[in-house]
């Protein structure tokens, strides 16, 4: 468990907005991809994460997560509690992402059945979140500079008037080669993106199953990750989601990972 | 049927020019549609329990073969040059349509979890290549301090480092095989790299094997020629009986394309069985044609070819018909290549009995007889005339006074082999046919020496229950068990299991202290290091080592050898902790090729073992019905009989391991051993009825057809002797055994059957036999 932003919420970047412009300049992809990137979703955000990982015998894994994000400015903190299984319940993960980009995340672990709380390092960027399909960078880490953008085309998904937008990393060792987003004009969200493994070939696709306006922001409650080659799916939904409802400070802190859930 | 053959006979050219229009249409067919079967597992019976269990295995874990390439650098692998090229080599692979990238581990793709005073670090081994003498050493000191690679993926002496490709069954290909060598050509010097692995043993086996055909069959058809020629003493007669051969082996392999039956490693053998078998009714029917020259110099062609199919279709028949039979008896081999072997050597048998009948006479009666060159002829003309002294009547003369001692010597040898057979052991290793010096297996040799083993045991336990592998006793015994193999047989290198992650998870979390380098007493710290390392580490390698639902798991030992004793000594070890597991509600099996490779090897031989009384039960019936006498049917067998004790009782005293091609062997004496009684016994009968006298009878049956059998073992055995240029240690052992099987059952029926046959009277009347007496006494 490395990396950064849990933002579950903010999905991807992929996130929401409801009151996008009516903005009838052309945009270049850049700017849309930014638009995507900057959706307000609120300071602070309260939810249980229930995530279902189905394998390719169709067998099903559900974990059910407990978790708290709030931005401090130059830093995002967030902690986060298994309720189930019962044999990992309250092992808790705390992460500290800083803005500056020469910072690396802070990371702990409180393992229950051990009482300890360790410090974790990582150097990985790829990394999948807690044995699932999605990276870290795919839950919206990854910002837009990092990439090369350019709209495909323009077409209708579920509906929704979309922009097809293709992103090249400019970091020719990344782990994807491309991927291409759809993301709906004025609510700039995605909707929908394909991702191509290092080697150009098809690899997993994300999509979003439902979005709800809650405080007024668009939160995206539910996603779906299927990676064609593995032939593995994650399901990840968003319950008792709460958006600024004051978290304390004091959430963020090892006795608070050592405390569990109550 | 004799009238058939003559009247298709009235048109020699014509019978000559259809046989040449079907041979030339079951080329055609041939060359289109044939085609190499070289995946092994195809060999499999797919139904078989044992086999349907493993590939279930095969799927729940992701079980696969690996391709393993050494970087040797005997400076040591801690230097940019020879860690770049493990990157590139890694990237290349990962890179080849063939394989998944997860499939390829190196030191570039493993992930290092090591535990610090305060927490856990997660990082590979390096991403850009180390350059500075400092970085180096922290990479040595990194790999060192990891036992889940040091010994695994860099040898302990630091100067070699493996990466390991793991491919499905299906992508192997002799493409794919060559490609891969030449990519690990380009990366060598000064360090050397190694290729091995299973893929690459069986696609050597596979690449070989066809090559060691092409080479083998222009010796064997020169050999044939020459052989032929010193009999026949004549090349008319040579081209014919050749072309039979070559005839019905291109029938019998166009059927083979015909019916869309892939060619597999033992089909290769089919055309040294036709050659051996073909070549010898050639010989059969001129010697008579030759015979009745001879006695009757002036006959004209058409009376010749009369006499000749009038006397000689029967025995050519029976033995053709027997040696069929034989060969089909493998049809009760649960092992497909097997019974297709048997299935198409019996069709080529039975199209070999009817050129020779067919196409021999037409070529006689469209291109005039052969007229041998003379040799020393009296010996010859002394044939029926009766000269005594010839060596055929002292020798049976001998055997005749020597009854008694004929019959001990038979029952001591057949003791002999009896004590034998009890040492026969079954090898299923791939590599053991190799050449002890051969490339691969010096490569394996030395990857062995190195790393833990280049083959591998698929231990896979079964849970009632979801987490069984989560309980700390369930996990305990594991490590036991695997502990207990790899520390009791030096032949088992290395193991790998759910129990090395949960020891190394136990170990990083507390600050990489030895003391915890253990199995956790809790289930819930178990289940959440299992959390923490899925979290962290690549989850897809968990499920190499256990399911999802942690209720099976998989415990992968790595061995030195991929022979069956290796193979049987670490399961008798794992098979100590049955019991236990059982207690703990937890079912045990074993997966994978090597293991395969192993039940496939006894179905082998228990389809050797049925198919021979099978065919021995045939052949008596068959004999007991051609000769109208059960008795003949019980003294027929008996060349068989031996001939198989002492070919199973050899191969055990000289510790030649049963295999597939050497499996093959006892229907082979079955089928070309029985040939020699039916000859032999079929002529005894002729002139006893002719005689009435028993002496006289066995004098001129063994000066006949006991030189007739001699004729033909040599031919055959001269045809065998070939395979003795096998690069392939079987198939020379095959040859040698072949060919001793030959020997011994030419030995076989004149010595004791025909004592048998002589003790036991058989086609004499009372009368006969006093006058008979009289003669033996004087």
């Amino acid at each position: 468990m490395r990396r950064r932003n849990w933002y579950l919420m903010l999905i991807l970047a992929l996130m929401a907005i409801p009151f996008a412009g009516k903005a009838q300049e052309k945009l270049t992809a850049l700017e849309i991809m930014r638009k995507v990137y900057n959706r307000p979703t609120g300071k602070e955000m309260e939810a249980t994460l229930t995530m279902t990982l189905i394998n390719a015998n169709g067998d099903k894994r559900v974990r059910v997560i407990k978790q708290f994000i709030k931005d401090f400015g130059n830093v995002e903190k967030k902690i986060m509690f298994f309720v189930s299984p019962a044999d990992v319940r309250n092992t808790s993960f705390m992460n500290w992402s800083y803005d500056d980009p020469n910072k690396d995340d802070d990371q702990w672990i409180y393992l229950p059945a051990l009482k300890k709380v360790k410090r974790i390092s990582s150097d990985s960027k790829g990394d999948y979140f807690m044995g699932s399909d999605f990276t870290y960078d795919d839950l919206g880490d990854r910002k837009p500079e990092e990439d090369n953008h350019k709209i495909l085309r323009e077409e209708t998904l579920e509906g929704e008037p979309c922009y097809v937008i293709e992103s090249i990393p400019k970091d020719e060792d990344y782990m994807y080669s491309r991927t291409v987003t759809w993301v709906v004009k004025g609510k700039w969200y995605g909707l929908k993106r394909d991702f191509y493994d290092e080697d150009g070939e098809y690899l997993k696709t994300l999509k979003i199953n439902k979005v709800e306006n809650i405080k007024g922001y668009w939160i995206i409650t539910q996603t779906e990750m299927h990676n064609v080659q593995k032939n593995h799916t994650t399901r990840m939904t968003l319950t008792d989601v709460k958006i600024d409802s004051g978290i304390k400070n004091s959430m963020f802190t090892e006795r608070m990972m050592r405390r569990g859930l109550r | 049927m004799e009238t058939l053959i003559n009247r298709l006979l009235k048109y020699p050219k014509l019978v000559l020019m259809v046989t040449l229009v079907i041979t030339i249409a079951f080329f055609v067919v041939m060359r289109k549609n044939s085609r190499m079967e070289t995946n092994l597992d195809k060999y499999m019976p797919q139904n078989h329990p044992a086999f349907v269990y493993s590939d279930q295995a095969e799927k729940w874990f992701d079980i696969k073969d690996g391709i393993i390439i050494a970087i040797q650098n005997p400076d040591g692998i801690y230097n940019s040059r020879t860690l770049q090229k493990v990157k590139d080599l890694t990237k290349k692979l990962q890179k080849m349509p063939e394989i998944e990238k997860k499939d390829v581990t190196s030191l570039y793709t493993a992930d290092n979890i090591i535990g610090t005073e305060d927490g856990l670090d997660v990082r590979a081994f390096y991403k850009r290549v180390p350059k500075s003498p400092e970085k180096l050493q922290a990479l040595r000191e990194k790999v060192r301090s990891n036992e889940m690679v040091f010994g695994r993926l860099v040898s302990t002496d630091e100067t070699v480092t493996v990466i390991i490709a793991r491919i499905g069954d299906d992508v192997f290909s002799q493409e794919f095989y060559h490609r891969i060598l030449d990519l690990a050509k380009q990366f060598e010097g000064p360090e050397k790299i190694y290729v091995a692995g299973r893929p690459i043993v069986e696609g050597t086996l596979a690449y070989l094997g066809p090559r060691d055909m092409r080479r083998m069959v222009p010796i064997v058809i020169f050999v044939i020629i020459v052989v032929l020629y010193l009999v026949l003493r004549n090349w008319k007669s040579t081209f014919f009986t050749l072309l039979v051969v070559l005839f019905s082996t291109i029938w019998a392999f166009g059927l083979m394309a015909a019916l869309k039956i892939p060619i597999y490693s033992v089909s290769t053998m089919i055309p040294v069985m036709l050659i051996a078998i073909g070549v010898a009714y050639g010989v059969h029917l001129y010697n008579h044609l030759y015979l009745h020259l001879r006695e009757h110099p002036e006959t004209d062609r058409r009376e010749a070819v009369r006499d000749m199919i009038h006397q000689m279709w029967k025995p050519v028949m029976m033995a053709a018909v027997t040696t069929a039979i034989g060969f089909i008896s493998l049809l009760t081999s649960q092992v497909y290549p097997i019974k297709y072997f048997g299935l198409f050597t019996a069709f080529g048998v039975m199209v070999a009995f009817v050129l020779s009948v067919l196409l021999i006479p037409a070529g006689a009666l469209a291109f005039g007889l052969p007229r041998p060159k003379r040799k020393k002829t009296e010996d010859e003309e002394a044939t029926l005339t009766g000269t005594e002294d010839t060596f055929a009547y002292r020798f049976a003369d001998r055997i005749v006074r020597h009854r008694g001692l004929t019959v001990f010597i038979s029952l001591v040898v057949v003791g002999l082999s009896l004590y034998g057979m009890t040492k026969v052991w079954i090898n299923s290793s791939f590599l053991d046919k190799f050449g002890k010096n051969s490339d691969i297996v010096r490569t394996d040799r030395f990857i062995n020496e190195h790393f833990g083993g280049t083959s591998t045991l698929n231990v896979i336990l079964e849970g009632k229950a979801p987490d069984t592998f989560k309980q700390p006793d369930v996990l305990r015994e594991l490590v036991k068990m695997q502990d207990d193999v790899v520390e009791s047989l030096p032949v088992v290198g290395n193991a790998f299991s759910l129990g090395d992650y949960l020891k190394r998870m136990n170990k990083v979390m507390h600050a990489d202290s030895e003391k915890y380098d253990c199995i956790p007493n809790s289930s819930d710290l178990i289940a959440q290091y299992l959390l923490l390392y899925e979290m962290s580490g690549d989850p897809d390698n968990l499920w190499h080592v256990v399911t999802e639902d942690y209720k099976k798991a998989n415990v992968t030992f790595q061995l030195k050898s991929d022979n069956s004793k290796a193979l049987k000594s670490a399961i008798a070890v794992v098979e100590k902790y049955r019991p236990d597991f059982e207690k703990m509600g937890v079912q045990l099996n074993y997966a994978g090729s090597g293991y395969k490779a192993l039940v496939f090897t006894d179905l082998i031989l228990e389809g050797q073992i049925s198919s021979l009384l099978l065919s021995l039960v045939i052949v008596i019936v068959l004999l007991s019905i051609m000769f109208k006498k059960v008795t003949i049917g019980l003294i027929g067998s008996v060349p068989i009989v031996i001939t198989t004790l002492i070919s199973f009782g050899v191969m055990g005293l000289l510790g030649i391991p049963l295999s597939t091609t050497t499996a093959l062997i006892s229907s082979i004496a079955i089928g070309i051993g029985i040939d020699y009684a039916v000859h032999f016994i079929e002529r005894y009968r002729v002139y006893a009825g002719r005689t009435h006298d028993k002496l006289r009878t066995s004098h001129l049956t063994m000066h006949h057809s006991g030189r007739a059998i001699l004729f033909n073992a040599v031919v055959v055995i001269a045809g065998f002797l070939v395979l003795l240029f096998s690069v392939f240690p079987p198939n020379r052992s095959l040859g040698a055994l072949v060919s001793l099987n030959m020997f011994t059952s030419f030995v076989g029926t004149v010595t004791i059957m025909f004592a048998i046959l002589y003790t036991s009277n058989i086609y004499f009347r009372r009368r006969d036999l006093a006058k008979t007496e009289g003669k033996e006494s004087a």
